[in-house]
């Protein structure tokens, strides 16, 4: 299985004046290409700083990160916004859809922005991924407008629009009731079986774990146990 | 253009505020334009007070200096040249008519013996100011004849003009007979033409008119002139003409400008406060732009963050707020410049009970075109640093909010 994403010894200390705060200490990080792998671990783990940092959102103190056979973690500030365009994808907890555009428009802003402009060929594809998460009778409605299982299914086919290799999702159901949950971690197992995208989902839930095909977990900034979960 | 898309979507998702906001950089505008056609309104009116009579380039000999022979052994102290025997004059006025003639622009010349003399009759007596002129030039520089209260015109027979404050204060009525002794010492008695009344209290009162012809012997000038008087049929070309003239002639040549110097300051001190305002009202539209888009960017701060993370430049999203300034620096001054000049269109229309205008103003000199570009590149320049700002988001900071 060749590795989508290769981390390693990575560090991270925060530090707010004379205050540091260690949160990762030496994260080993391995994930196969079209692997959907939950992270685990207490608040405060570290499960969201590790994201940040494979997502090219955040510098490591330490450390070392090839995503798709590429060394990243020294890229410029416009290297990595470009990179995080053109092969990752971003899901929160909090859907963060602009409230001032319509679904369509949003999934295909990823695209269009860099591009400057909204061709009929973003659009068609962002019709097909609002078909593909089941809104296909929302396509054209305000962001404001849906359920909040909707719009996080908008947020999902938004991080599809550009054909990501690595999909990052920080408690991705955190927000949703049970039902909803369900509809979007199904999608996900979609899309990655599918698309053979490679998915990295922070959860707390552990019925969200049992369905990824491993569980990585995080204590004291290491990590503390890697299983594969029976399918 | 998506960046402009995404600008135009974000003015129109609070449309009430970009209207408010719109009418702030309009109202700031309006004021820009009133205060301009305001100015440039009243410097027109004071122009036109000054150069409607009266002559707009004066041409007069160099006045002669005392100049000091110095000398072994002989101590100056302080030399003033209290008077010439040899009256100054213009001998070529002839060739200088005609160089003046061949100029652009030029509405009427005319050459002038002036000088200073006294009424006399009975007991009472006046000092003058005389104009000596061909009389078929008589309305060449102030329109006299159309000012007549008494009597006619026609200088011909050697009779003079007068003012009806001189004629009032010597007791005179056209027809009469007057004593007239000038600065050279001839007296001569000459009769009372006419009585003209300009409404200028010190015209009416000191200056008189003669024909040319019977200014000569009175003033011991048998061929030359004093002066010669030059209007234009635009002032605002006297200074130039007025350099052309003294270089090309050898001259003194001065220009209307030169004489009413307060009115130049005048026109200057009102231009300065004119820019003050101005540039008050550009500044207040420079904050209130700029803390608008401050505003907006802060409110914006998740949306812009959740952007950067899925790779939006910082440069598409400066490029949205600097949109936005400029859209709406653009329509605040189009629409502020549509205000104004309706404004001014109907206060410059308001008229006193005498017919004139209430209030100088010039709707046409409203300066729109600077106004128009003052204000949207203004508005541009005040959304750089919310822009900037904007673009420097980080976007873990912004999601996690
Ligand atoms: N900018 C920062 N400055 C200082 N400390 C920080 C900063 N960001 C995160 N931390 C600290 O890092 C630690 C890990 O935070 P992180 O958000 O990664 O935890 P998490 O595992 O995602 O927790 P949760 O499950 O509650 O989301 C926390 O103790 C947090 O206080
Ligand atoms: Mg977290």
């Amino acid at each position: 299985m060749t590795l989508l994403l290769d981390a390693r010894g990575l560090e991270m200390t925060f530090r707010n004046g004379d205050e540091l705060t260690p949160v990762l200490r030496g994260v080993d990080l391995q994930l196969g290409a079209g692997e959907l792998t939950a992270l685990l671990g207490a608040s405060g783990s570290g499960k969201s700083t590790l994201l940040s940092i494979v997502g090219l959102l955040l510098r490591p103190t330490a450390g070392t990160i090839e995503i798709s056979g590429e060394r990243v973690e020294g890229l410029s500030d416009d290297r990595r916004t470009l990179f995080r365009n053109h092969r990752l994808g971003f899901v929160f907890q909090f859907h963060h859809l602009l409230p001032d555009f319509t679904a369509t428009e949003n999934v295909a802003f990823p695209a269009a922005a860099p591009a400057g402009s909204l061709t009929a060929a973003m659009r068609r594809r962002a019709r097909e991924l609002l078909e593909r998460v089941g809104l296909g009778d929302r396509m054209d409605f305000p962001a404001t407008r849906l359920s909040g299982g909707q719009k996080q299914r908008v947020a999902i086919a938004r991080a599809l629009m550009n054909r990501p290799r690595l999909i990052l999702a920080d408690e991705p159901t955190g927000a949703l009731d049970r039902e909803a949950a369900d509809q979007v971690l199904a999608l996900m197992k979609e899309v990655n079986v599918e698309d053979r995208a490679t998915f990295l989902i922070c959860t707390h839930d552990a019925l969200v774990a049992e369905r990824c095909g491993r569980s990585i977990t995080l204590r004291d900034g290491r990590v503390a146990s890697s299983q594969s979960n029976p399918p | 253009m998506f960046a402009f898309t995404v600008a135009r979507r974000y003015l129109l998702s609070n449309p009430l505020q970009t209207a408010l906001l719109v009418s702030g950089v309009a109202l700031g505008v309006t004021i820009f334009v009133f205060i301009t056609a305001l100015i440039q309104g009243l410097a027109i009116t004071l122009t036109e007070r000054v150069t409607a009579n009266g002559a707009h380039v004066s041409l007069q000999p160099e006045t002669r200096r005392a100049r000091v022979l110095a000398a072994p052994g002989v101590h100056t102290e302080a030399v003033s040249l209290v008077s010439t025997f040899q009256r100054q004059q213009i001998r070529e006025w002839s060739s200088t008519l005609s160089l003046v003639r061949q100029q652009p622009a030029i509405a009427a010349v005319s050459p002038q013996i002036t000088g200073s003399a006294f009424l006399s009759k009975g007991e009472a007596a006046a000092p003058v100011a005389v104009t000596g002129l061909d009389p078929a030039d008589l309305d060449a520089i102030t329109p006299i004849s159309s000012l007549l209260t008494g009597g006619d015109s026609n200088l011909e027979a050697g009779g003079i003009l007068i003012g009806d404050r001189l004629a009032d204060a010597l007791g005179l009525a056209s027809g009469q007979p007057v004593l007239f002794r000038t600065d050279r010492g001839v007296e001569r008695l000459v009769t009372v033409q006419g009585v003209f009344r300009t409404g200028v209290e010190a015209i009416d009162e000191r200056v008189a008119y003669m024909a040319l012809r019977t200014a000569r012997p009175l003033f011991l000038l048998p061929e030359g002139v004093t002066n010669i008087e030059i209007r234009l049929t635009d002032p605002q070309r006297a200074r130039p003409l007025a350099a052309l003239l003294q270089g090309a002639t050898g001259l003194r040549a001065t220009p209307w400008q030169d004489r009413n110097l307060s009115l130049d300051e005048a026109l200057t001190a009102q231009a300065q406060t004119g820019r003050l305002i101005q540039t008050f009202s550009l500044v207040s539209i420079l904050i209130g732009v700029a803390s608008a888009l401050v505003l907006s960017t802060y409110r914006r701060r998740s949306e812009i963050g959740i952007m950067r993370a899925f790779g939006v430049s910082g440069a598409f999203v400066s490029r949205v707020f600097i949109l936005q300034g400029l859209m709406i620096g653009l329509i605040g001054a189009v629409s502020g410049c549509a205000v104004g000049y309706g404004l001014c269109r109907l206060l410059a229309g308001l008229t006193r009970a005498d017919g004139t205008a209430a209030l100088p103003i010039a709707p046409d000199q409203g300066g729109y075109l600077a106004a128009l570009v003052l204000t949207t590149v203004g508005a541009v320049l005040a959304s750089l640093a919310p822009a900037r700002s904007a673009a420097r988001l980080d976007p873990l900071d912004a999601i996690q909010q």
